[in-house]
């Protein structure tokens, strides 16, 4: 799966999901998650499993961090990174 | 698919059963009520300071079920449910975090500490505006050389005023929401750390809950548990725990009252016969026992599911709200069952009640479970 592809995925979901579905609602790739308030601890969980579940990545506690889920791109690419065989750097990374 | 328990189960319950009702309901208490140092080093000794933490530690080297089948047990053998709630409160909201999340010479130090019960540990994340949600806490982490300083104040502290140590959680980026938050490890005797008064509760009286304020409190980096910005994930794997475990306690009251219940309604005598003769008393005791019998297996599953590593956000969630609501809907038939002498404070199902009341607001409420439920299922 291309990049693109991942990160129109996570958007979808999270438009879907946390944005009461409202598709039009702004939300670009560089949007402020965390500060937004979109992604709590509950968000965040459901995310979690959105990610293993449709995309087959499989988070590590390490990972769950402000870097890797500062908005769509750096959890598209924490996605890309993680699915590659190594894993440690994406999941140290703050 | 199996549902005995192994022997080595069997055993460790009927253990645990035996030496908590021998030991623990007659001990005498601290004139407000609260647990003594005594009570608690007797729970201590038979093991249920560190049922799941590593037996190199000391622990008990358990793994969720065996931990939520032994808390049963407690939970059915000692009638003051407010010691089995502070010690499930330093073993899975404190011991577990310290266990997963601290490193080196602090890990093995607290790990050891707490699972002998020579540390009480006390859970520090209730804040007056933030408690089910981890984004709005107010207390702050700021770097500096070495460590950390915290300051500003938690409420609502289970154990506080008997600590050795806090597990608390504070604010270190304030622009990462719930991922700028930190889980430490505070050593009670820091300067800067004040406990205050125990405060007045509804039930779990024997267990103190209190205020605990940091000011200028310098924490070294050891004591931090986790990476910077964990603190979210840290809280929410003790929470798993505590929702698993900390609930099948109340398995075990629900085991105790229904027995007192069948017994009440054989004996007590009304209009000729045995009131469980009447539909409306042997119903009530029948709904007791579904609930009971229900819950229970939600739970067993969703602690089945967390040693397999398998995904059970949900069904913890759906354990939690069961056993909770079971607790309170049982304690309240209980009463009734009981008539007046359920309302007198003398007897048990009265404190039972008050004892279940928390149960739907601890470890996160009911509403939050519902939640989480809803979400698990696409809404």
């Amino acid at each position: 799966m291309s990049a693109d592809e991942i990160s129109e995925k996570i958007g979808s979901y999270i438009r879907e999901r946390f944005l009461d579905g409202d598709l039009n609602r702004e939300l670009e790739e560089t949007s402020p998650l965390l500060e937004w308030g979109v992604l709590n601890s509950m968000n965040t969980a459901l995310l979690l499993m959105f990610i293993r579940d449709e995309l087959g990545v499989a988070v590590p506690p390490k990972g769950i961090n402000a870097g890797n889920f500062r908005d769509i791109r750096s959890i598209t690419q924490m996605v890309i990174e993680l699915g590659r065989p190594q894993q440690a750097t994406v999941a140290g990374r703050d | 698919m199996d549902f005995d328990f192994t022997a080595a189960q069997q055993r460790r319950y009927d253990e645990i059963l035996s030496a908590t009702r021998d030991q623990l309901n007659d001990a005498p208490s601290e004139s407000n009520g609260h647990f003594t140092r005594q009570q608690w080093k007797t729970a201590a000794s038979l093991g249920l300071t560190g049922l799941c933490l590593p037996s190199e530690h000391g622990g008990g080297g358990l793994g969720a079920l065996d931990t939520a089948l032994s808390l049963e047990a407690f939970g059915r053998g000692c009638r003051d449910t407010g010691l089995v709630f502070a010690v499930c409160a330093h073993l899975l909201a404190c011991a577990v975090p310290v266990r997963d999340f601290a490193s080196g010479g602090v890990r093995d130090r607290l790990v050891s500490g707490m699972a002998s019960g020579e540390v009480i540990a006390a859970n520090a994340m209730t804040e007056d505006d933030a408690g089910s949600d981890v984004g709005r806490l107010a207390v702050t982490a700021r770097q500096v050389d070495g460590g950390y300083v915290l300051n500003g104040e938690k409420s609502f502290a289970s154990n506080a005023p008997a600590a050795d140590v806090i597990v608390t959680y504070a604010v270190t980026d304030p622009r990462a929401g719930f991922l700028g938050v930190t889980a430490f490890a505070v050593r009670r005797d820091l300067p800067g750390v004040d406990v205050g008064e125990p405060m007045a509760k509804m039930g779990l009286s024997s267990c103190p809950a209190a205020r605990v304020s940091f000011q200028d409190c310098r924490v070294p980096a050891a004591y931090r548990l986790g990476e910077e910005g964990q603190g979210g994930a840290v809280f929410q794997h003790s929470m798993t725990w505590e929702r698993a475990c900390l609930l099948a306690a109340y398995l075990g009251v629900m085991e105790h009252q229904l027995a007192a219940c069948v017994d009440h309604a054989r004996r007590r005598r009304q209009f000729g016969r045995p009131i469980g003769e009447f539909q409306a008393v042997s119903h009530r005791v029948a709904a007791m026992k579904q609930r009971l019998e229900s819950s229970r297996l939600l739970l067993y599953r969703g602690c089945w599911l967390l040693d397999n590593d398998r995904d059970h956000l949900a069904a913890i969630s759906l354990a939690k709200l069961a056993v909770s609501e079971a607790a309170v809907a049982n304690s309240l038939d209980a009463v009734q069952v009981f008539g007046g002498a359920g309302y007198l404070s003398a007897n048990d199902v009265e404190r039972q009640l008050r004892d279940a009341v928390p149960t739907t607001i601890f470890s996160g409420t009911s509403e939050i479970q519902r939640e989480i439920i809803a979400r698990e299922v696409g809404l």
